[in-house]
């Protein structure tokens, strides 16, 4: 069944929207979006492809000399304005693609006309949408000029009933009187600046891409890490681009240069197009190696930064509000917040990207994400930890490893037990408010680990607390609350013991605050 | 002397600007750019084709947020005059000197550099050009050369179809279907600055 028969406030839409987007034609950047989102009637997926694909119906029907106002309406008609990737609807009826419902013996010859393969014509909205186009014109000569002729061929329904139905939907996207301005944008050539709020981080300003699919639904398939980048260019440059279904390219969000305003281009439940990596995890210090060889787009949402990899360093600004956005992204997502989580374009893709390049302050940074989220990680090395608020002791013969993968920051220290050992390493972190916190140790698995580890809270009051036994055989690579207490203003410890009966390890991977 | 090299540079200029010209200058017409302009390279005689099927590589690297190269024009047509033996494919720039860029056949999957769909030609062939830093679209996310050259299936002897595989984070990327690997040849042209690249048949 073709879809699109049905209400003529269809076409209104269509032309309003095209209206709309004509007399914005030569707004400079943005080409007022989101309003006409508002005015598109209701559409299956209400966040599914916007009417980005105006420039491409214009570009379109300047070459093969048809209407863009036609092309778009047929457009809207088949497919309301979505990329179908074909499926047979009913057996012995070629399959539909594209923007403009095109299927078998058509698709085939729209495609020759334009001088595109018929693979394309299926899968690319710019050659779908020209292949059309030169098909409309072909019907048009053979029909003596008659659009409305090519257009009911184009139709390929046989009961003229049909046809007619299908010819009065798209002829009222073009004959329809214009209808009354909308308040809001009676005033001006263009409506007011867009304030939408994206939809999955609210200060965002949504400006939805049609670049996106949907993620795998197995396990691949869900939001593990956040992958960094920069835009090489500008910000209206980058984003303006990324919307543009002509670039086949997006990203999840685009931060400005001075992080006063980022954009929403995708859902984050859906696959934006930012990195085309297939995964290694011996690129990421051996984390998850279950996903290697995934399509790292399955799994990442993706934050384009405005600048350049090779800038020597990035705006306060630009980083304070990145970091609110992985923070609120990581917490929505319950993805950990380290350096195997959110990770740069260029560690995964290192054949071709350097992005964001070396000056991007990965320490910093990810400590600023923990803190926004309200949590101060401890590190076993002093490298990953920010000296004003996290400081770790290690004892002499206490031995640097990071063989077992899933350790936070660049590895972990071990040590071998001991019933007469004193020594242990030394977690202390800085309480500039007294309070309650919840206080999560870490450690690695492995089968040599000790039952009974034991650690003390040492309090900046001279207090101290002796936590667990807790058994380091399970659990390792992920965070294990110890206990929550009332700690006061200044230098608290948690120090992670080795006394205990010989013939296995303990091992200090990190402290969690929060 | 010099007054003539300019005079005819100049006049080279504007034809080719202007004009939009189907076919690129032959080796021999181009003398004047060439002369011109010291970083232009050499480009080969027709009658002498030594390509090359390895790598052929160019860096060039450039201060952030200056101006990137805009790629606003790419044509594939046979060339060789009188009597063709290769297909030039010419990707036009904006501004005075070309991006750096990277020519080399591959084995392996295409894929959208955003995406990591794959992408198929025509031909047995792969030929893979990247230009960076470069961008073929402009400030305001509109697309540079025509919709229809971003994918062309010229229908050239070597060359049987170009596609656009990447135009992200200042790199564009082409995948040339080539009927068969073929040796090719990258040169460089100024006014406007291009990269030429003939593939032998």
């Amino acid at each position: 069944m073709k879809p699109g028969l049905g209400p003529r406030a269809w076409g209104l839409g269509v032309f309003v929207v095209i209206a709309l987007a004509t007399s914005c034609r030569k707004s400079p950047v943005q080409p007022c979006p989101n309003t006409r989102l508002a005015l598109i009637p209701p559409r299956p997926q209400a966040l599914g492809p916007s009417p980005a694909f105006d420039s491409i119906f214009r570009s379109a029907g300047a070459e093969f000399h048809v209407p863009p106002a036609l092309l778009a309406s047929v457009g809207w008609v088949e497919t309301r304005w979505q990329m179908l990737r074909g499926a047979e609807e009913f057996p012995g009826r070629p399959a539909a693609f594209g923007v403009m419902g095109l299927r078998g013996a058509a698709l085939a010859r729209g495609a020759a006309l334009a001088g595109v393969t018929v693979d394309a014509a299926r899968h690319d909205p710019v050659a779908n949408i020209r292949a059309a186009a030169a098909l409309l014109a072909a019907y048009a000569a053979e029909a003596g000029g008659d659009w409305n002729a090519a257009t009911a061929r184009y139709s390929e329904i046989d009961m003229p009933a049909g046809r007619g139905a299908y010819l009065a939907a798209v002829a009222d996207a073009q004959s329809a009187p214009q209808p009354a301005p909308a308040p809001t944008i009676a005033a001006a050539a263009c409506p007011p600046p867009d304030t939408t709020a994206g939809p999955d981080f609210p200060s965002s300003i949504w400006r939805p891409s049609p670049n996106f699919d949907q993620r795998a639904t197995d396990s691949t398939g869900v939001p593990h890490m956040v992958i960094i980048h920069t835009c090489e260019s500008n910000y209206p440059s980058c984003w303006s681009w990324l919307a543009n279904p002509v670039s086949q390219v997006s990203a999840h969000y685009v931060v400005n240069e001075d992080g006063s305003e980022i954009s929403q281009l995708v859902r984050e439940p859906t696959r934006a197009w930012h990195i085309a990596a297939l995964y290694d995890c011996a690129l990421n210090r051996r984390h998850a190696c279950w996903l290697d060889s995934v399509q790292s787009n399955h799994f990442t949402v993706g934050i384009e930064h405005a600048g350049f990899a090779l800038q020597d360093s990035f705006p306060r600004g630009l980083l304070e509000r990145s970091a609110a956005l992985v923070c609120d992204i990581t917490r929505d997502r319950a993805i950990p917040r380290d350096w195997q989580h959110i990770v740069g374009h260029g560690q995964l893709q290192p054949a071709n990207r350097t992005d964001p390049g070396p000056n991007w302050p990965w320490i910093a940074y990810v400590h600023r994400v923990q803190a926004l989220c309200g949590e101060l990680v401890v590190d076993d090395s002093s490298q990953f930890n920010a000296s004003s608020d996290a400081r770790v002791v290690v004892p002499a013969g206490w031995q640097a490893a990071d063989t077992t993968p899933d350790y936070y920051g660049g590895g972990y220290h071990w040590a071998s037990t001991n019933p007469t050992a004193t020594d242990g390493v030394e977690f202390s972190f800085y309480v500039a408010a007294s309070g309650t916190r919840t206080l999560d140790a870490r450690w690695t698995s492995g089968t040599n680990r000790s039952p009974q580890a034991t650690y003390a809270l040492i309090t900046s009051a001279g207090d101290t607390v002796q936590i667990g036994p807790v058994d380091q055989r399970i659990g390792g690579g992920a965070w294990h609350a110890l206990g929550t207490w009332m700690l006061p203003v200044g230098w608290n410890s948690v120090v992670l013991l080795r006394r205990g009966a010989t013939g296995s390890v303990v091992v200090a991977d990190g402290l969690r605050v929060r | 002397m010099a007054s003539r090299t300019t005079v005819a540079m100049v006049v080279l200029a504007i034809l080719t600007a202007g004009c939009g010209p189907r076919t690129e200058p032959r080796p021999s017409d181009s003398q004047a750019s060439e002369r011109a302009s010291a970083s232009s390279a050499v480009i080969p005689q027709d009658t002498a084709f030594k390509g090359t099927i390895a790598p052929v590589q160019r860096t060039r690297s450039l201060l952030p947020y200056a101006a990137r190269p805009v790629l606003r024009a790419v044509r594939a047509d046979r060339g060789g005059g009188p009597s063709p033996s290769y297909d030039r494919v010419v990707f036009e720039f904006t501004g005075d000197s070309v991006p750096g860029y990277r020519v080399q056949y591959t084995t392996g999957p295409v894929q959208r550099c955003g995406s990591g769909d794959r992408v198929s030609v025509a031909g047995t062939g792969r030929l893979l050009v990247r230009f960076e830093p470069a961008q073929a679209h402009d400030e305001q996310g509109n697309p540079t050369p025509s919709l229809a050259a971003r994918h062309s299936a010229p229908g050239l002897t070597a060359v049987r179809e170009i596609t656009l595989i990447c135009d992200f984070e200042g790199q564009v990327e082409w995948v040339l279907g080539v009927a068969a690997q073929a040796a090719y040849r990258v040169s460089e042209l100024t006014g406007p600055a291009r990269v030429v690249l003939d593939v032998s048949w």
